[in-house]
C-alpha cells in the first residue's frame, strides 16, 4: 500500500532520515520505536508530505506521490489520517465542529450526513455526551479520542499515529490504547509511533526500530522483543522494559 | 442674565440660528462614512497583507519558495514600510493634491482611500501577529485532514486568530474613526470641521467644539462597548 524507496530528508545540515525503504501492506499495523531525535516522528510525517522529503521516493497505492501537490496533495491526504502528540483539536469549534468541519467544507458530506457519522464515531470513542462541548472542556484522553474520531471521519485508508500517548498523564493512556486497539482489530491499516512498548507487543503486525534516521531491525513483535539481534535495539529494550 | 439663560442663549446661537445643527449632523454623516468605507478597506488590504507576509515566512525558505510569494512579500514590506514611516495627513493631502490633483475626485472617496490605505498598515500587522500566535499544528491538522491552504486559513486559522488581536484591533477601529478628524485639510466637511464652521460663524468656540468632542466621545465609548461584547461572546469556547 504505501512504499518507501530510499528517503532522505535533511533540516538544514542536519541529516534526520538516512536512506529508509520500507514497505507496508493493506491492513498492517505496523508501531516505529527508537530513541527521541532518531527520526521516528520526520519518517511518519513524511509519508503524507507534512515534511518534503530531501531524496527518495513514496509510493501510495502504486502511485508516486513524492512531488505531490495542489488538489492531488489534498486528495492524498484525505486517505491518511493523522493524529498527534499534542491532539491539535481546533479550540474555536466544537465537538461535532471539529469532526464534521472537514467533511463538509470539502463537499463530501451534506452537514446532516456528516453530524450523523459524528455521532457513530463519538458513540465508537465513548464520548457522544461531549458533541456539543469544547475541547478546552475535555481531558487530555478525551482530546485524543476526539481526534482519532476526527481523523476518522474522513474515511481514510491508513491511519498515521505521530506518539499518541506521548503528551497524556498516565492514568488517560489506557482509553487511547483502547480505542488504537478497536481500530486495529476493524482491519484498519495503521502506522504508529509510540513509546508503548505493551501497545507494540499486543497489536503491531511489525515492529521498527529506528536509530539515528535509519531502521536497524523489524520483525514481528515476539521476535522483536524476545530475540533482538541489533546492539542498539538490545541497549534500548534493555532501557525501557 | 444669569448664568443659565447665558448658556441657553449660547446653544441657540451655536445649534438653532439659522440651522447651524444641520452642519453637525452632515459632519457626523460624512464622519461615519468615511471611518466605515476606509476600515472595510482597510481590513481587506490589511488581512491580504498579514496573509502574504506570514504565508511567505512560513513558507520559503532561504532559497526555496514560490516566485509570487516572494514577489507579493516585497510588495506588502514597502508598503508597510512608506505607510508607516509617513503621517497620515501628509499621506491625505498627497492624495489628494499630487496623486488625484488634475481630476475632480470627490473628496469623500479620497478620505476613504487615504485612511482606508493607511489603516490597512496597521491592520496588517496587528492580523500578522494573531496568525503567528497560532500554534503550527493547527495548520497542520487542518492541512492533515486533506483541507487546501485556502480553507484552513478561513476556517481554522483566522478565527483563532482574529480572536486574539480583537481588543488591538479595536484600539485602530478607534484611532481610525479619530484620525478622520483631519479630513478638514481637504477641505471636506466632516465632524470636525462642522464644529469649527460653526466657530468660524458664531466667534464663540466653548459650545460647538465641546459638541464635537463629546459626539466622537459616545461614538468611541459605543465602539468600545461591542468590541467587548463581541469578545465576550467569542471567548464561550474558552470555559472550562
Amino acid at each position: 500500500m504505501i512504499n518507501v524507496e530510499h528517503l532522505y530528508k535533511s533540516f538544514g545540515d542536519l541529516e534526520v532520515l538516512k536512506d529508509v525503504s520500507e514497505h507496508i501492506e493493506k491492513g498492517e499495523k505496523v508501531v516505529v520505536i527508537g530513541p527521541s531525535g532518531s527520526g521516528k516522528s520526520t519518517f511518519l510525517r513524511c509519508l503524507n508530505l507534512l515534511e518534503t522529503p530531501t531524496d527518495g521516493i513514496i509510493t501510495f497505492e502504486g502511485v508516486d506521490i513524492t512531488h505531490c501537490k495542489g488538489k492531488d496533495l489534498d486528495k492524498l491526504r484525505q486517505k491518511m489520517g493523522m493524529v498527534f502528540q499534542h491532539f491539535n483539536l481546533f479550540p474555536h469549534l466544537s465537538i461535532r465542529r471539529n469532526i464534521t468541519l472537514a467533511p463538509v467544507k470539502l463537499k463530501l458530506m451534506s452537514q446532516e450526513e456528516a453530524d450523523k457519522q459524528a455521532e457513530i464515531l463519538l458513540r465508537r470513542v465513548g464520548l457522544l455526551d461531549k458533541a456539543d462541548a469544547y475541547p478546552n472542556q475535555l481531558s487530555g484522553g478525551q482530546k485524543q479520542r476526539i481526534a482519532i474520531a476526527r481523523a476518522l471521519a474522513m474515511n481514510p485508508e491508513v491511519m498515521l499515529f505521530d506518539e499518541p500517548t506521548s503528551a497524556l498523564d498516565p492514568e488517560m493512556v489506557g482509553e487511547v490504547l483502547e480505542i488504537m486497539k478497536q481500530l486495529a482489530e476493524d482491519g484498519m491499516t495503521m502506522v504508529v509511533v509510540t513509546h508503548e512498548m505493551g501497545f507494540a507487543r499486543e497489536v503491531a503486525s511489525r515492529v521498527l526500530f529506528m536509530a539515528d534516521g535509519q531502521i536497524l531491525e523489524q520483525n514481528p513483535p515476539k521476535e522483536f522483543f524476545n530475540n533482538p539481534q541489533n546492539p542498539r535495539l538490545k541497549e534500548f529494550l534493555s532501557k525501557v522494559i | 442674565m444669569n448664568f443659565f439663560q447665558k448658556i441657553a442663549d449660547e446653544f441657540h446661537l451655536n445649534f438653532i440660528a439659522e440651522d447651524r445643527w444641520k452642519y453637525i449632523v452632515d459632519g457626523l454623516g460624512t464622519t461615519m462614512l468615511v471611518t466605515i468605507l476606509a476600515l472595510t478597506l482597510g481590513l481587506v488590504l490589511g488581512v491580504v497583507t498579514a496573509i502574504v507576509r506570514s504565508t511567505h515566512d512560513k513558507v520559503c525558505t532561504e532559497k526555496g519558495g514560490h516566485f509570487f510569494l516572494r514577489f507579493g512579500n516585497v510588495i506588502c514590506k514597502i508598503y508597510l514600510t512608506i505607510i508607516r514611516g509617513t503621517p497620515t495627513m501628509v499621506q491625505l493631502l498627497i492624495i489628494y493634491f499630487v496623486i488625484f490633483g488634475s481630476v475632480a475626485i470627490n473628496k469623500t472617496l479620497c478620505a476613504v482611500l487615504a485612511f482606508g490605505i493607511n489603516s490597512g498598515a496597521y491592520i496588517a500587522e496587528i492580523i500578522r501577529s494573531g496568525i503567528m500566535s497560532i500554534d503550527n499544528g493547527q495548520f497542520e491538522a487542518g492541512r492533515s485532514l486533506g483541507l487546501n491552504f485556502r480553507r484552513t486559513m478561513i476556517y481554522i486559522i483566522m478565527p483563532q486568530a482574529l480572536k486574539n488581536v480583537l481588543p488591538a484591533l479595536g484600539n485602530e477601529f478607534i484611532t481610525l474613526l479619530k484620525e478622520t478628524s483631519i479630513s478638514g485639510y481637504i477641505a471636506l466637511q466632516d465632524l470636525t470641521r462642522a464644529g469649527d464652521l460653526i466657530r468660524g460663524q458664531t466667534y464663540s468656540p466653548f459650545m460647538p467644539l465641546i459638541a464635537v468632542a463629546l459626539i466622537y466621545l459616545v461614538i468611541v465609548m459605543g465602539l468600545s462597548k461591542l468590541i467587548t461584547l463581541l469578545e465576550r461572546r467569542l471567548a464561550r469556547n474558552d470555559k472550562r
